[in-house]
């Protein structure tokens, strides 16, 4: 439950005439993480690569006839068994086929649209001298006048003013777009030469019209738009014939994608095998709880395979052990929050069972409010349920939300606060009283009382990263880690030392001093004892001098770091204060809104947005913080992760985690 | 609240002061010069700090190309390893640095479509940018033409940049246009990131991004004028209004036809005999380009002296690991095809700096 899934490598020998049948075993039933056992290798590996190559080529193919055809890859038939491997030539032929029936509407909807993107910007030059009572042409052909109207770069506006400070010219910014201007270049035809390489240097792009449009800017404007619309209609037409294609060629295509996606999975796995004379060699990784069914299909598939079984352990660094997390689905949420720091190793604790508890508890400590804390409730339920279609998107937040919601709620009997609502409250006939603490009244015990809970938390980060080293073996890490025992005991030291100094601890701060002191030297030289215990050499990287900045410089960091992870908790405390302030601040607003009294249209009306906007923005503020205290606080003292992510074959679309 | 200041930079201050000890002395660099062949340079080049770049390399591939793609590798690291190390409100800026490698690329892909269009070609002379560039550059250079592979980046940076000057390129079959656009494209961002900076980060990092600027306005000014004949407003348009000491009047007036010496002279007054290396360009302003990138190696390392919480130090650090990148590859492309002693050794950076 606190780790990943356990695994067993597996390594197969398996004779040639055995070949596709253990390989469709091995990628028809998404329970085997293939390590490639490709080199050294005898035999023919280039004629499956080529196999493997044209498949891929071939999938490449058909996903852009069915993005031309607006056809999603959809899902292969549910009890669809990959038999054979497709024939490439096959294959090949039908794909030309279709891509033969598609090809000429999708050319000439791609010219039609490059024409559109033309008209437009045409159009987008010559709006802005749509008055202009003039005809283009007599301009393009004017016989003293050179004159340049066209779209420029934002940032070379300038440059070419500068450029031209010594040649006459009228130069106008006729629409300032952010990144591509419309400007207007003018000066006599004696420097036409001129202005032209400059307006070309500061890539100036001329407005170029094609020749059937001439007449004012306003009649060439009308033409280019009836022009416009023509072709919208014909890029119509086409996208409906492709439609109309892709309704009749629909199943067509999407078995076809599937068989040769199922092929190519095949091949691309055999390139991996180690080719022998008359076998091959596959190893991989296979969940413990799937071994023994694998290995009844496998025997089935082979009389004569051979099956080597390795059972791995959890210590070392283990970087090379796929990792596949154990998490019921209603903690998949959480595991998700999780998986964006990184992956847990295969030897390291799974940290989702903790932030289960911690980060609804941190959130809901910053949000305390019953009547909030229900809304996100509602909300979670909406968005985990996909009832609401708008907010299906997010049904992999909904969890989260939705616990953050009801501790948000819980906190709020302790606040004694619901929709902002402090004092005289009633609810079903009982004053409403908080069960704990009103924060905004108590700002100082909040504050401390979220140092403290700052203090067990880091604590507990500690007690978990040596229970880490410990499973992993690192004894090196374990006994001399920033985050091992030296930097713990320098931690407790130094906590004890400033609750020793104010009288808090009936002991006296020297002892704490000495100890601190120790655990300091210890993460100091923390490079050399850990290469000594693991046996590297040398001690040290680098001459003793570099080492001794380096490490000292570090230890400062390490002691800055224990001091601000743990007052980096006060946020907690401060937001459960500030939410106080806000409520009230909008109980102001509202009494404004109301005429200066507590009632009427105004003063709910804003009651009720402001609620909104403190559940909205507030409510992603103290998300984001808390994603922080759990990220940056709490994760970075045990948690290192980069774990690799168990991605068995399967010949079937997979579900994301 | 973005960190700055003491508590912003006292890591990445000392961890890029370690790495700055990492760099090779000029008396490490003469040494390496000293070395009678390829091979006995390579040897040299195995106990520093590129070993073992150049370890990945099997022995049929340690060709001077590949040596220096696989040594360009350290740069990429080192830039990864500073951006990720600085002050948030400094990353913008960094990372535009960075890009420059990126456009090189670009470049270096356009110019391969139009010579030689295969990918094993072309993949040799870019830069390793890694993950932080999402360019389909394989895919331009297999797009066989200009237009298609410039079609291709749709949606990235580089897009509306390119929209204007692919209008020059179609009329003129020019990779020109296309290169002046993104090179005026790329100062003119990490002038403005320099410029959001705030103000002693953006007095520190004027130092080095403003000289970067300076020191490659004034070149393509020179060069345009010389070689390209290129008209007044032309050269003006090509080239960049702002700078730390090169003001826009003298890329004006070197426009207008003035004396280059002069205007040199006025921006860079240590430079010596400014008038015999202009007197014959074609040997004189490869030269020239030697003393200005001298001038910058030394605003580079006079940002390591002083107030060591600011951009600056970050900023000179990972201007002068590429200084000496272009070192390391003259120095093999010299050993390899065997260029004798004093053709190569006024090209390097460090060598020369020794004896100025």
């Amino acid at each position: 439950m606190f780790f990943p899934k356990e695994m067993m490598e597996i390594e197969l020998i398996v004779p040639a005439k055995y070949l596709l049948a253990v390989t469709k075993v091995l990628s028809g039933h998404g329970v085997f993480h293939q390590a490639d056992s490709s080199y050294p290798s005898l035999g023919s590996g280039n004629t499956w690569q080529e196999s493997a190559a044209g498949y891929a080529g071939l999938e490449r193919r058909i996903q852009v006839i069915m993005q031309a055809l607006s056809i999603d890859e959809g899902q292969p038939q549910a009890n669809k068994e990959f038999e054979t491997m497709g024939d490439l030539d096959v294959i090949r032929s039908a794909v030309e086929g279709m891509e033969d029936e598609v090809k000429q509407a999708t050319d000439q909807r791609i010219a039609e649209k490059k024409r559109l993107e033309q008209l437009e910007s045409t159009l987008h030059q010559l709006q802005p001298v749509a008055d202009i009572d003039l005809d283009i042409s007599s301009m393009r052909n004017s016989r003293y006048l050179f004159s340049m109207l066209g779209q420029i770069p934002a940032a070379n506006v300038e440059r070419l003013q500068t450029s031209l400070a010594r040649v006459p010219n009228v130069f106008l910014t006729l629409r300032s777009d952010i990144s591509k201007p419309v400007v207007w270049l003018a000066g006599t035809q004696a420097n036409a030469d001129v202005l032209e390489r400059a307006a070309r240097s500061a890539y100036l792009s001329p407005l170029s019209l094609p020749e059937e449009y001439h007449g004012t800017p306003a009649k060439i404007i009308a033409a280019l738009q009836t022009t416009i619309e023509s072709t919208n209609r014909k890029i119509a037409d086409l996208e409906l014939t492709l439609a109309q294609i892709g309704k009749t060629r629909i199943e067509q295509l999407r078995a076809l994608l599937w068989d040769v996606h199922a092929s190519r999975v095949m091949a691309e796995a055999i390139v991996r095998f180690g080719q022998l004379r008359y076998t091959y060699v596959v190893t991989g990784w296979v969940q413990s709880d799937d071994m023994e069914s694998l290995t009844q299909r496998l025997k089935t598939a082979s009389k004569e395979i051979l099956i080597e079984t390795l059972p791995t352990t959890r210590s070392g660094f283990n970087s090379n052990v796929p990792v596949a997390m154990q998490n019921s689905k209603f903690l998949k949420p959480f595991q998700m929050l999780v998986n964006t720091y990184s992956r847990p190793r295969y030897g390291e604790l799974d940290p989702t069972w903790f932030i289960v508890f911690m980060f609804p508890f941190l959130f809901g400590a910053m949000f305390g409010d019953i009547g909030q804390g229900l809304v996100l409730t509602l909300l979670g339920y909406l968005m985990a349920s996909k009832k609401v279609k708008s907010l299906s998107g997010l049904s992999g937040l909904g969890g989260v939300v939705a616990l953050c919601g009801a501790s948000a709620t819980l906190f709020g009997f302790l606040y004694g606060s619901i929709f902002g609502f402090e004092e005289d409250v009633h609810i079903f006939g009982m004053k409403l009283e908080p069960l704990w603490i009103s924060p905004i009244h108590h700002i100082m015990d909040v504050l401390m009382v979220a140092v403290g809970a700052g203090v067990v938390l880091l604590i507990l980060a500690y007690l978990i990263g040596i229970f880490n080293y410990t499973v992993s073996k690192e004894r090196g890490h374990l006994l001399f880690g920033h985050n091992g025992i030296a930097g713990f005991v320098l931690y407790l030291s130094l906590l004890g030392f400033g609750g020793a100094s104010f009288g808090v601890l009936p002991v006296s701060p020297t002892v704490f001093l000495a100890l601190a002191i120790l655990a300091g030297v210890g993460v100091l030289f923390s490079e050399v004892f850990i290469h000594l215990v693991e046996g590297h050499r040398p001690l040290i990287d680098g001459g003793i001098g570099t080492y001794l900045i380096q490490a000292g410089v570090e230890l400062f960091e390490v002691i800055i770091s224990m001091l601000s992870n743990t007052l980096s908790y006060v946020r907690v405390g401060a937001f459960a204060v500030a939410h106080g302030g806000l409520s009230q601040a909008i109980f102001i607003l509202a009494k404004l809104a109301g005429g200066g009294e507590d009632g009427g249209f105004g003063y709910w009306i804003t009651l009720i947005l402001g609620n909104l906007f403190i559940i909205g923005f507030e409510g992603l503020i103290v998300g984001i913080q808390t994603m922080r205290l759990s990220y940056y606080e709490f994760f970075s003292k045990f948690f290192t992760g980069g774990g690799m992510r168990f991605e068995p074959l399967t010949l079937k679309p997979v579900q994301e985690e | 609240m973005a960190a700055s200041g003491v508590s912003g930079y006292a890591a990445i201050s000392a961890r890029v002061r370690a790495m700055y000890s990492a760099l090779l002395s000029p008396q490490e660099m003469a040494r390496l010069s000293d070395s009678p062949d390829f091979q006995s340079l390579l040897a040299q080049l195995k106990p520093t700090i590129y070993g073992s770049y150049i370890e990945e390399l099997k022995e049929k591939e340690l060709t001077p190309r590949r040596v220096v793609f696989q040594i360009k590798g350290r740069l990429a690291a080192v830039y990864d390893s500073v951006i990720h190390m600085a002050p948030e409100h400094t990353r913008p800026l960094l990372t535009q640095l960075y890009r420059y490698f990126e456009v090189e690329n670009l470049k270096a892909v356009l110019r391969g479509i139009v010579t030689d269009p295969t990918w094993d070609r072309v993949r040799d002379v870019l830069f390793p940018y890694g993950s932080m560039s999402v360019l389909p550059l394989q895919a331009m250079v297999e797009a066989g033409n200009v237009s298609a592979a410039v079609e291709l980046l749709r949606g990235t940076v580089y897009e509306e940049t390119l929209s204007f000057a692919m209008k020059r390129y179609s009329a003129e079959q020019n990779l020109f246009p296309l290169e002046v656009a993104l090179d005026l494209n790329y100062w003119r961002k990490l002038w403005q990131e320099t410029k959001r900076l705030p103000s002693k980060d953006q007095q520190q990092a004027l130092r080095v991004v403003g000289s970067l600027i300076d020191m490659n306005n004034l070149m393509w000014a020179i060069r345009y004028r010389v070689y390209h004949e290129l008209s007044e407003e032309e050269l003006i348009n090509y080239t960049l209004p702002f700078g730390y000491h090169l003001r826009d009047d003298d890329i004006r007036s070197i426009a207008a036809g003035a004396d280059i010496a002069s205007v040199v002279q006025r921006v860079y007054p240590g430079i010596p005999d400014l008038n015999i290396l202009l007197e014959e360009p074609r040997s004189g302003l490869p030269l020239l380009e030697l003393q200005l990138k001298q001038n910058l190696m030394r605003q580079c390392m006079a940002a390591f002296v002083g107030d060591p919480f600011h951009i600056g130090i970050p900023l000179a650090y990972l201007v002068l690991c590429e200084l000496e990148i272009q070192d390391m590859t003259v120095l093999l492309e010299a050993m390899f095809s065997r260029v004798s002693e004093e053709k190569y050794r006024p090209y390097l950076l460090k060598t020369a700096l020794v004896k100025a």
